[in-house]
This record gives structure tokens, sequence and C-alpha cells, in this order.
């Protein structure tokens, strides 16, 4: 399978190291597209976009040596000259600048004309009383067509063009005077690193730094909630601390206490006054008003006595059993 | 360094003499791949790649998802809102799936176009084929699990094109949808076909798949010299190992980038009344989809003629390849038959497709 590189046509040549550098660029470029999406920076535009293409360049220059190397050396016999990656890069740089906007306003052109012409064609009596399926598919066959062969065509001189700065590199290229199993070995040998060791530490590094960066850009819930999907709002509830639930319960208690006492103190006393208005208003009943202020008083003088601190200790030891409780 | 073995070595000399795991080693390691490694050798690896992310990533969402009628839409969707991280894990398994097919087509491509499907390789194909036919029931019996409108309504168009299946279709249709509806039971037989049957199904297969590819050898390129193939023939550790791993990366960043750009959001809960909805399958059934709208395939008989004999013959003429194209020659560019057979097939699948998406657009 050995082209002259006098024989061989620009397209073959072009095709031959455009082909592969493409898909050698391929796997690090989408690492990086990765990162920038996880980052929230999309790569078609923008900041996200200008930072790819200038990644790209490094990528693409190591991606065109290493194709064209294999060609010049397996395809062409030829020693392929020094920075060869380098040196196809800029040039096809510069074609890109020149022809890329061309290429797109040509099938821009190419599509939308297309896309008219066989709007036209379905008019026709015929065609026109098909069913939509049917003129579906077959008005994209037309236009799709048309369009597919311009674009096949801009590809093919792209090519062409990228294959002519491929054989200006030729004309100064020695021939490669080793049998073809050493010059397998020879291309088979400049893909593989000197310094083997350096270059998977290199990329184990380069690996954990791209992890760790994605799932540090990663949001953690989706960036894109349902509609109808509503978050229960989330209460922070306080930190429960126990020491100060039981401090707190025993003040509460304390002043239940007193304003318990002061109540019964208020209560003993309108009681005191209406046992003296009644010893002035009359004595035949006396008699029951003492009796249930008899009633009364064994209870009041039981709390004075010392029952309020017995039910106050034993609130405090189901504070307690409650703050366990809730800890649990 | 006394020259005795470490306490590693001699773990690795023990499990070694038990289970001869440097024979093991040497077998997997030390095939010779005809021509040297290849780019275009890497799809198989690839295919196992992603079955391996997807039972991973599968068994992580299944800690959270209820295969419920009750429950199922709902988990998902707290999957999507509450689990950590989850909405990336579903948005992978999502795109894994639609991966997966596309890597299916890829490599039942590749191996048509190198003709290494012709003897002694045609068992390979066989089961390949098998392979293929569990890929796109994954694509199926996932895509109801969500329990959403996109969701019922796929499976509702599927079930009912299975219906058409003479003999077997009426038993097919009403046993995975258990019912006059999708329904419960419909979401239980397809959990428990989509995590049981077809990993179990896949995994015997593609164990015999790759004993029968280990057997017959790799058939190397179509083309080139002896002298050519001889002086670039290498063993498939590393070169090849190293071009599946590139390969593999590739495509888990690819994954993961479409997860981020268009990760999964469910539509409204599955309902009987699809409302404003237009229901259509998954988009690698949409070119079928499709030729089923056309007039030619309308009526009973035509609907059977689309969805069911076409393409059964067409999975027939595949499984009956190798055995009818019998001629040694592997150059696609000296068949041009098969050529020409492999561009219409897949240019009328793009056809068919985009039109399905411009009748949607036409639709709504």
């Amino acid at each position: 399978m050995t082209d002259q590189p006098s024989n061989a046509s620009s397209v073959k040549l072009g095709l031959a190291v455009a082909w592969p550098a493409f898909w050698t660029g391929i796997p690090a470029k989408i690492a990086f597209v990765l990162l920038l999406l996880a980052a929230g920076l999309p790569p078609w535009e923008g900041v996200g976009l200008v930072f790819l293409l200038l990644l790209s360049i490094p990528i693409d220059i190591w991606a065109m040596g290493v194709s064209s190397r294999t060609v010049f050396l397996e395809r062409l016999r030829l020693q392929p000259p020094d920075g060869i990656g380098l040196t196809l890069w800029w040039q096809s740089a510069l074609l890109n600048v020149v022809y890329l906007p061309l290429a797109y306003f040509i099938q821009g052109y190419a599509k939308e004309g297309s896309k008219a012409v066989a709007g036209k064609i379905m008019e026709i009596g015929l065609i026109k009383g098909l069913p939509v399926a049917e003129r579906i598919s077959i008005e994209l066959t037309l236009w799709g067509t048309a369009a597919t062969i311009a674009l096949v065509a801009l590809i093919l001189g792209w090519l062409s063009l990228f294959g002519w700065i491929v054989r200006r590199q030729t004309a100064g290229a020695k021939a490669a005077e080793a049998s073809y199993q050493g010059l397998v070995r020879q291309w088979d040998l400049m893909r593989v690193p000197a310094d083997q060791p350096l270059m998977l530490t290199v990329f184990t590094a380069v690996g954990v730094l791209l992890v760790v960066a994605l799932w540090s850009f990663m949001p953690v819930t989706t960036p894109h909630p349902h509609e109808q999907y509503k978050k229960d709002a989330v209460k922070v509830e306080p930190p429960f601390k126990p020491v100060e639930a039981l401090q707190k319960t025993e003040k509460l208690m304390a002043q239940a206490e007193v304003a318990l006492q002061a109540l019964e103190e208020q209560k003993a006393q309108e009681e005191a006054k209406a046992k003296g208005k009644g010893k002035n208003t009359g004595k035949e009943n006396g008699a029951s008003k003492g009796a249930a202020g008899a009633q009364v008083q064994p209870a009041g003088g039981a709390a004075k006595a010392g029952q309020a601190p017995a039910a106050s200790g034993q609130t405090d030891q189901r504070a307690a059993q409650g703050a366990g409780g809730q800890k649990r | 360094m006394n020259g005795q073995p470490t306490a590693i070595e001699k773990i690795v000399a023990f499990v070694d003499e038990r289970v001869g795991l440097k024979t093991l080693q040497a077998k997997m390691l030390n095939e010779p791949v005809p021509g040297g490694s290849r780019w275009a050798y890497v799809f198989g690896s690839v295919l196992l790649f992603i079955f391996i992310m997807q039972a991973v990533t599968g068994i992580l969402l299944m800690f959270y998802y209820v295969p419920s009628a009750d429950h199922a839409y709902a988990s998902t969707q707290y999957i999507i809102h509450e689990v950590d991280y989850g909405w990336f894990l579903l948005s992978y398994h999502f795109w894994g799936s639609s991966a997966m097919v596309v890597m299916v087509f890829a490599h039942m491509s590749q191996v048509f176009l190198w003709g290494a499907y012709k003897k002694p390789r045609e068992m390979i194909w066989l089961v390949g084929l098998a392979l293929f036919g569990i890929v796109m029931g994954f694509g199926f019996t996932g895509y109801l699990l969500p329990w959403d409108q996109r969701a019922y309504w796929a499976t509702t168009v599927g079930v009912e094109i299975m219906d058409k299946t003479p003999i077997l279709g009426d038993f097919m249709a009403r046993f995975l949808k258990g019912g006059p509806t999708p329904g419960q039971m419909t979401l239980s037989r397809f959990f428990v076909i989509h995590v049981m049957i077809l990993p179990a199904s896949l995994m015997g297969l593609a164990g015999l798949h790759i004993f029968f590819f280990r057997k017959a050898g790799p058939a190397g390129p179509f083309r080139g010299t002896s002298e050519e193939l001889k002086a670039k023939t290498d063993y498939f550790f590393p070169r090849q190992i190293w071009k599946d791993m590139v390969a593999m990366g590739a495509v888990f960043f690819t994954i993961c980038s479409l997860a981020f750009y268009e990760p999964v959001v469910l539509l409204e809960e599955a309902t009987p009344d699809p409302g404003e909805y237009h229901p259509e399958p998954e988009w690698y059934f949409l070119f079928l989809f499709q030729l089923l709208r056309l007039k030619i395939f309308a009526g009973e008989f035509g609907q059977f003629l689309g969805a069911i004999a076409l393409p059964g013959a067409f999975m027939a003429l595949l499984a009956a390849l190798p055995f009818i194209d019998r001629s040694p020659e592997r150059n696609i560019f000296k068949r041009p038959i098969a050529l020409v057979g492999w561009l219409l097939v897949m240019i009328s699948i793009v056809i068919f497709t985009v039109s399905a998406i411009i009748n949607r657009e036409f639709l709504d």
C-alpha cells in the first residue's frame, strides 16, 4: 500500500493525515468539553468556546504530528521532516480561516436553496395530494440529497487543499531506506514515549485532577428542577442541649411555683377579706362559708408545707426522661 | 532483594498453582491481532464497558427506585431532586442506553463491512445478533420505568406493535401488559425483565460471543499484502488494549457530557389520557414508527407488514447472511451489493428518523 507522493491524489493524502488526526485529538478534547460543561461554561459559546479553542491548539499540533509521521513512514516511505505537526497545523489554520467561513456560507446557501426548490417541487399537483408522512420524507430526501452533495463537495475541496499542504512537505523529505518491517517499527516506536514511567505518572496525575475537578464542579442536585416538583421547606431545628433544657425547665417550674404561691396568697387574702365582710353582714351564713373555707385551706396549707417542691422534683425527672427520649 | 518471594508473589503463586492464572493471563493478553491493532476494533470492548457502567449506575439507581405504579414516578423525581448526584446517575444511565445502541450499530457495521461474519465466524455473528436484540430489549423495557407520560405512551405504542406479530403477538402483548392498559403488572414485569432476565441473558451470551471470538481469532484487515500484515501483526496487549481504553474514555466523557448538556427531565406522571402529548417511542425506534405512518403500511395488514414482517425478514436475512454470502472475499470495495445494501439501510434509517422528528414538529 505504498503511495508515491507525486502519484497520490491530494484528497487521498489529505484524508490519510486529517482523518486519524481528528480522532487522535477527540478524546482529550471531549475531556475538556466535559469539564467546561460541569463548570457551567457551554463550550460552544463565549468563554467556554475560547477556552476550548485555545486548548485545542496543542492537542491538534500533537495529533497532526503523530498521524503525519505515520503516513510519511508507512505510506510514502519518507523520513518525516522535523516539526511537521506544527508546520501542518499553522498552514491548515490559515486555510481554515479562509475556507471554513466560505464553506459555511456556501453550505447554508445550498441548504436553503435546495429547501426552497424542494418546497416548490412539493407543490406539484401529484405530490401535493400525498399524505403528510410521505410528503415529509420525500421533501427531506430531495433537499437532503442536494445539501449532502454540497457538503461532500466542500469536504473534498478542503481535503484537496490540505493534501496539497501535506504534499509540499514531502518535497524536501528524504527517502526512508529501511525495510517495511523496519519502518513499521520506527513509526511504532515514535508513538511510544521514551520515559514511560514519567508518562504513566503524568497520565495518572492528570486523570486524578480531572476526576477531582469534575466532582467538585458537578451540582449535587439537578440543575434543571421539574417545574411541578415542590421541595419541602426545610425547618432547621436548633440542636438539643439536655443541660440547658433541664435548667430552663427548672427555671420555668420555679417561676410557676412563685406565680402559684402568689395566686394562693392572693386567694387567701380575698377569702380573709370575704370572711371579715361575712362577720359584719350576718352570722346565719357563717357556718356554711366556714365549712367551704376549711375544705380549701388544707390543700393550700399542704402546698405550703412542702408538696410543691416534691411536684417540682417529679417534673424535673420527667423533663430529664423527655430529654433522653428526644435524644434517642 | 534477597531472592526470597514477597508475600504478594506467594499469594499469586498459590492462586496460579490452583487456577492457572498465568496461563489465563497469557491467553487473554497475548492473542495475536493480524495486521496489528486498529481503532476499528474497539467497538466490542467499548460495548462491554458501557454495559458494565450501565450495570453499576443501574444498581445505584435501584437503591432508591420503587417499581410500583404508585411510587415509580415519585421515586424517580426523588432521585433527580433529592439524592446526591442522583440526577447525574440517572442521566448517565439514560444516555448510556443510547450509547449502547449506537455502539451496537457501529460494531455490527464494522463486522459487516470487514466481512468478519464469514466462515469460520458464523457463530460469533449469530450470537451477536441475539445480543443486538437484547440491547434493544434493554432500551424498550427501561424506558417505562420512570412512569411518566413519555414512558407510558412509548410502551403503549411498542406493545401495540408487538401485538401485530402472528400467533405469538397477542400472548406477548398480554403477558407484558398484564392487563388491558399498562399498570402495576406492566411495570413489575418490565422491571423484572430489565434488571433480571436481560442482564443475565446478556452476560451469558456476551461470554459465549467472546469465547467464540477467541476460538476463531480476529479476522484482521480486509486488504494488504502478506508482508504488510506480517510486519504489523501484534499481540492484543498493549496496543489494542491501549486503543480500547482511549475509546472507552472518549465514550465515557461523551456520555457524561450529554448527561450535563441534556439531563433527564420527566414529563407529567403517566395517565391513560395522553392529553397534549403525542406518543412516540425512543429515538432508535423512531424510523420504524415513521415507516408505519406511511400510507402503504395503513390498515391491519399494512401495520403487520411494516411492524413485523419487514423487520423480521431483515433480521432473518442478517442471520442467514454468513450462509448466503459464501465468497471468501472480504474487501468491502469488492463486494458492491454489500456496500450498497449497507448504505441504503443506513440512509433509510437516517431519513426516516429525521422525518419522524420533523413530523413531531408538524404535530406540535
